[in-house]
C-alpha cells in the first residue's frame, strides 16, 4: 500500500520532492511518501499561509471557526467516512498499536474536540469567547481583544496517532496560520485533518501546511523556525534545546518536554471487590498505545492497609496485564526496544538478589511484566508494558521522592475516596504533578485541559488592551463633543 | 568441582585440538552448576527463570547474562577481594563501570594465546610490533591493554614498540617505525584500537604520505570507533588501511572482544564486508531473540549471546548489546542495538537519568 502524507496548499505533487518512509505491521507494508521541499518553496509556503492567515482566518468568527472544526471532526468521528476508515486501517500499520486500540483511542480523543467540548476549551481559557472577535469591556475600564500569530509553527514528535491535533486546532481557534513538521514516526494523520479541513470549508485550504523534513535537518528548521511568531516543539529535552537554539530570541517557544505519570491507589480502593476494578483500570493505562504517551503511567504507588496488600495488588494487575495482552496485543518490537526490554528486566532480576521482597511477575515472551517493590526510589519503566508496584505507607513518604523530578512529571491517576483526593491533590501539586484524573483516564485527558500545566489558547495570543485613557481621549476628539 | 580444578579442566580443553562438542557440552554443564553455586547473585537470577543444574540440559540452556550485570552486581565465584587482576568496562553508566574479577589470569592468557596465533600470526613465529594503545602498566583495568601485551610478549620481536603514550599517538615514532619496516623489508605488525588507527590515517594523509609495508605485514584493529575519532564507514577505514600502508585487507584482521569475555572473535582478513567472525572451539556464539532467548532462523538479526568457557569465574553466557546474523563459519557482526529511544512522548530511561543530576533546564 501507498500513502502520501503532508498538505500542501498552492503546491502541486509534481513540484516537490518525496521520500519514502516504510512501515510494517505482521505481514503489511505500507509505503507513506512525505515530501521535501525545498528551502525556497518552505519560505513562499510561510508567506502564503500568513496572508491568507491575515485576510480569510481574522476575518472570520470564532463561531464560524468552531463550527468548520466540529464538521471536521464529525468526518472522523464516522466510522463511514473514507477518512475515518483509511485512519483505522493504515494507523496500525504505521504506529504497531492495536487496531482495536488505536479505534478506541481515536474516538475518545477525537471526542474533545466537538463544538461543546471546543466551546468549553475556550471558555476555559478566555472566559469571554468573543474575546477573540471584538474588544470586550473590561471590569477595570478599557477594552482588550485577543490576537492570534500569523504563523504558528508546530514540531510533532513520537508515534501516539492524532496528537498533533491538539496543537493544531488550538492555533486555528485563536485564527492563526498553522505549518506543521510531522514525525517520521507518525507522519499522516495531521495531513489527513488538513485535507478534510480544506473540503469542509475551502476558504481555509490556504491557513494551514502539514509538512515534513528530516529531524536535525538545521537549514530546513532555521529557515522555517525564523518565519514563525510562535513555536510549539514536542520531543525531548536535547532535542528540544537543538530545536530552541534555532529560534530567534522574538519568537515565543513553547516546548513540550517527555514527562512522567504514574498511578496512586489508596487503600480505600483495595477492598475485596473493589481491588479488581481498579486493578482493570490500572491495566488499561497501561496497555493503551503501549504507555508510550507523556500521560502513560510508569509505576503506581499502591498504599498498605487495605483488604488487599500492594503485593497482592500486583498479582491482580499481572492477572490483568495478562487478559489484556491475549485481547489487544502489545505492539511488535524492534531489536533495539526487545535488546532494552530484556536489559530493564535483567536489571529488576539481578536486584532480586539484594532485596527479598521484590517479586517480578510476567510471562515468558514477555509481553507484560509487574514488578512488585518495596521501599525503593522511582524509576522510569522502559514502557511497552512494563510497570513497577511500589509499596506505600503515608502519602507524605512520596514528596522527597517526586521533587528532583518535578519538570518531568504530568499526570496522576488516582484511586481514592472523595476526601482523600484533595490532599492527594495538594500534596501532587506541590510536587509538581499537573493533571489528577481517575485510574482508567489517564490516556483520555478532558477537553480543556492544562497541557502541562499551562493554558492551550492563552499562550498563543497576545491581548491588546485599549485603556480608558484613550477612549476619555478620543472622546474630547469626537465631532459631536460639545 | 574446586576452582582449581576448573581451571584445569578449561586449560585442558584449549590445548585439546579435537575440542569435541559432547566434551563442551559436559564442561560448559559442570561450570554453570559451579557458577550456580557459587556465584549468589547469578544464583538467583538462574531460580527467577526457573533455571537451575537439574533443568539445564544443555550448553544453550545456560541463562544468559546481560553485560550491564557486570555493573550491577558482583558476579564471581571466588572472593573479589582476592582477585588477581580486575578488567573495567570503559562505557558507564551514572558514573559506575563494570568489572571483571579474574581470580588468576592462566586461563585468559592461554584463551588469548591459542587463539591469537591461530588467526592473527598463523604460520609466523614472531613478528616485529607496533601497538597503538597504551601499556598495560598505563591502564591497569583494560583488558585490552592486557591483551595486546601479551601479544607482544609472546608473538613480539624485541624491537617491537608501543606507539601510542599519555600523550596520544606519537606520529613522529610511528612515520620512523613504518620507514624502518619499508626498509628492513622485514614483515610488521600493526595492532591497537581502531579509533587510533583512524587518527594515524588522517595524519598520514595530511601529511600526503603512504607507506608499503613489506609481504606478510598485517594488522589487527579492534574495538570500533565508540565516539573517541570520527565515525568512518568500514569500507573506507579498510580501504585507506591498504591504501595508505600497503597491507592487503585480506590481513587486515578485526578482533571483536569485550571486557565481560575471555575469548575473542576474529575474522579471517576484511575484503569483503561484512566479514564472518568466529569464535574458537571453547566457545559458541548463538543469535538470539533478546527477550524469548530463543534462537532466529538462519539469516534473520538477532542479539549476540556468547558462551565461553573461559569465563570461569563470572560467567559463561552473556547476552550481549550487538546485533548479528548468524552465517555459515560463524556470525556477522552488524552494531550495537541502539537507539531504543522512546517513541512517544514518554519519558526515556537517559533522559530521567539526566534529571535527577540536574542537568534538565
Amino acid at each position: 500500500m501507498k500513502e502520501r502524507a503532508g498538505y500542501l496548499p498552492g503546491i502541486s505533487e509534481d513540484e516537490v520532492a518525496w521520500q519514502t518512509v516504510t512501515f510494517t505491521r505482521n505481514e503489511e507494508v505500507l509505503e507513506v511518501a512525505v515530501p521535501v521541499l525545498a528551502q525556497e518553496q518552505m519560505q513562499q509556503l510561510a508567506e502564503q499561509i500568513k496572508n491568507n492567515s491575515r485576510q480569510v482566518l481574522k476575518t472570520l468568527a470564532i463561531g464560524e471557526i468552531v463550527e468548520i472544526l466540529d464538521k471536521a471532526v464529525a468526518v472522523f468521528l464516522d466510522r463511514h467516512s473514507p477518512y475515518r476508515r483509511k485512519a483505522e486501517q493504515l494507523l496500525p500499520i504505521v504506529t504497531g498499536y492495536d487496531p482495536e486500540v488505536i479505534r478506541h483511542g481515536l474516538t475518545s480523543f477525537l471526542k474533545t474536540f466537538r463544538k461543546p467540548q471546543l466551546l468549553r476549551f475556550l471558555a476555559e481559557d478566555l472566559g469571554n469567547i468573543s474575546l477573540l472577535d471584538d474588544f470586550q469591556p473590561r471590569a477595570k475600564g478599557g477594552f482588550a481583544k485577543a490576537f492570534g500569530p500569523d504563523l504558528i509553527v508546530h514540531v510533532w514528535a513520537g508515534n501516539v496517532p492524532a496528537l498533533p491535533l491538539w496543537s493544531l486546532l488550538a492555533g486555528m481557534l485563536v485564527k492563526s496560520g498553522n505549518i506543521g513538521k510531522v514525525a517520521s514516526a507518525e507522519p499522516l494523520f495531521a495531513g489527513w485533518f488538513a485535507n478534510v479541513l480544506a473540503e469542509v470549508e475551502p476558504r481555509l485550504a490556504g491557513c494551514l501546511a502539514i509538512v515534513w523534513w528530516k529531524g536535525g535537518d538545521e537549514e530546513q528548521e532555521r529557515s522555517l523556525l525564523g518565519q514563525g511568531d510562535v513555536v510549539v516543539g514536542y520531543g525531548s529535552n536535547t532535542s528540544l534545546a537543538s530545536l530552541r537554539s534555532r529560534i530567534p530570541v522574538t519568537t515565543r517557544f513553547l516546548p513540550y518536554g517527555h514527562k512522567m505519570s504514574f498511578g496512586l491507589v489508596t487503600k480505600d480502593s483495595l477492598d475485596a471487590r473493589k481491588a479488581w476494578q481498579t486493578a482493570h483500570a490500572a491495566a488499561l493505562d497501561v496497555i493503551r498505545y503501549d504507555q508510550q504517551g507523556c500521560y502513560s503511567p510508569h509505576f503506581f504507588y499502591v498504599q498498605r492497609g487495605g483488604a488487599v496488600s500492594p503485593g497482592e495488588f500486583a498479582k491482580y494487575l499481572a492477572h490483568e496485564m495478562e487478559c489484556f495482552a491475549r485481547r489487544y496485543p502489545r505492539r511488535a518490537l524492534s531489536l533495539e526496544e526487545m535488546a532494552a526490554q530484556a536489559a530493564w528486566r535483567q536489571q529488576e532480576e539481578l536486584t532480586l538478589f539484594s532485596t527479598p521482597t521484590k517479586e517480578i511477575l510476567g510471562d515468558d515472551a514477555r509481553a507484560w511484566t509487574v514488578v512488585y517493590e518495596e521501599g525503593a526510589q522511582i524509576t522510569p519503566s522502559c514502557l511497552n508494558r512494563t510497570v513497577k508496584v511500589l509499596a506505600v505507607d503515608q502519602w507524605e513518604e512520596i514528596l522527597p521522592q517526586l521533587i528532583p523530578y518535578r519538570p518531568l512529571l504530568q499526570t496522576v491517576g488516582v484511586a481514592s475516596a472523595p476526601r482523600e483526593l484533595w490532599q492527594i491533590a495538594e500534596l501532587l501539586g506541590r510536587a509538581g504533578v499537573t493533571r489528577i484524573t481517575s485510574l482508567g483516564k489517564m490516556t483520555s485527558p478532558e477537553a480543556g485541559w492544562h497541557h502541562d500545566g499551562r493554558f492551550n489558547l492563552l499562550d498563543l495570543i497576545n491581548m491588546v488592551d485599549i485603556e480608558s485613557a484613550a477612549e476619555e481621549y478620543a472622546e474630547r476628539l469626537a465631532p459631536y463633543v460639545d | 568441582m574446586q576452582q582449581q580444578e576448573i581451571i584445569n579442566a578449561i586449560l585442558a580443553f584449549i590445548s585439546d585440538q579435537e575440542g569435541s562438542a559432547e566434551v563442551f557440552d559436559q564442561l560448559a554443564l559442570q561450570i554453570f552448576s559451579y557458577q550456580y553455586k557459587n556465584n549468589l547473585p547469578y544464583q538467583s537470577l538462574c531460580l527467577q527463570k526457573g533455571k537451575t543444574p537439574r533443568t539445564v540440559k544443555k550448553w544453550q540452556d545456560i541463562p544468559a547474562v546481560t553485560i550491564n550485570a557486570f555493573k550491577e552486581v558482583t558476579l564471581s565465584c571466588g572472593d573479589p577481594r582476592q582477585a588477581a587482576r580486575v578488567f573495567m568496562t570503559s562505557g558507564t553508566t551514572q558514573g559506575v563501570q563494570g568489572k571483571h574479577y579474574h581470580p588468576s589470569l592462566a586461563v585468559y592468557d592461554q584463551s588469548m594465546i591459542h587463539n591469537f596465533k591461530r588467526h592473527f600470526m598463523k604460520d609466523t613465529e614472531k613478528i616485529r610490533m607496533g601497538i597503538l594503545f597504551p601499556t598495560a602498566a598505563e591502564m591497569p583495568n583494560s583488558s585490552l591493554a592486557h591483551y595486546l601485551a601479551l601479544a607482544v610478549q609472546e608473538f613480539g620481536t624485541q624491537e617491537s614498540h608501543y606507539l601510542v603514550d599519555s600523550q596520544g599517538a606519537n606520529i613522529d615514532r610511528f612515520m620512523m617505525e613504518l620507514a624502518q619496516a619499508e626498509h628492513t623489508g622485514e614483515p610488521y605488525g600493526l595492532l591497537g584500537a581502531s579509533f587510533s588507527f583512524v587518527h594515524l590515517l588522517d595524519e598520514l594523509a595530511r601529511r600526503g604520505k603512504q607507506f608499503s609495508l613489506p609481504k606478510g605485514s598485517r594488522i589487527l584493529d579492534t574495538g570500533g570507533f565508540k565516539n573517541r575519532s570520527r565515525e568512518i564507514a568500514l569500507e573506507e577505514f579498510y580501504h585507506r588501511l591498504e591504501f595508505f600502508l600497503g597491507v592487503p585487507r585480506t590481513a587486515c584482521i578485526n578482533m571483536y572482544g569485550m571486557t565481560e569475555l575471555s575469548t575473542q572473535f576474529y575474522d579471517e582478513g576484511n575484503d569483503i564486508l561484512p566479514s564472518v567472525k568466529s569464535g574458537p572451539h571453547w566457545s559458541r556464539t548463538r543469535v538470539v531473540n533478546p527477550l524469548t532467548g530463543a534462537e532466529v532462523p538462519q539469516g534473520e538479526r538477532g542479539v549476540l549471546v556468547h558462551c565461553d568457557l573461559a569465563n570461569f569465574n563470572s560467567v559463561t553466557t552473556i547476552l550481549t548489546e550487538d546485533l548479528g546474523v548468524k552465517v555459515a563459519g560463524g556470525f556477522l557482526l552488524l552494531g550495537r542495538a541502539q537507539g531504543a529511544a522512546a517513541k512517544g512522548c514518554s519519558l526515556a530511561v537517559e533522559e530521567f537519568i539526566e534529571s535527577g543530576r540536574g542537568r534538565v533546564k
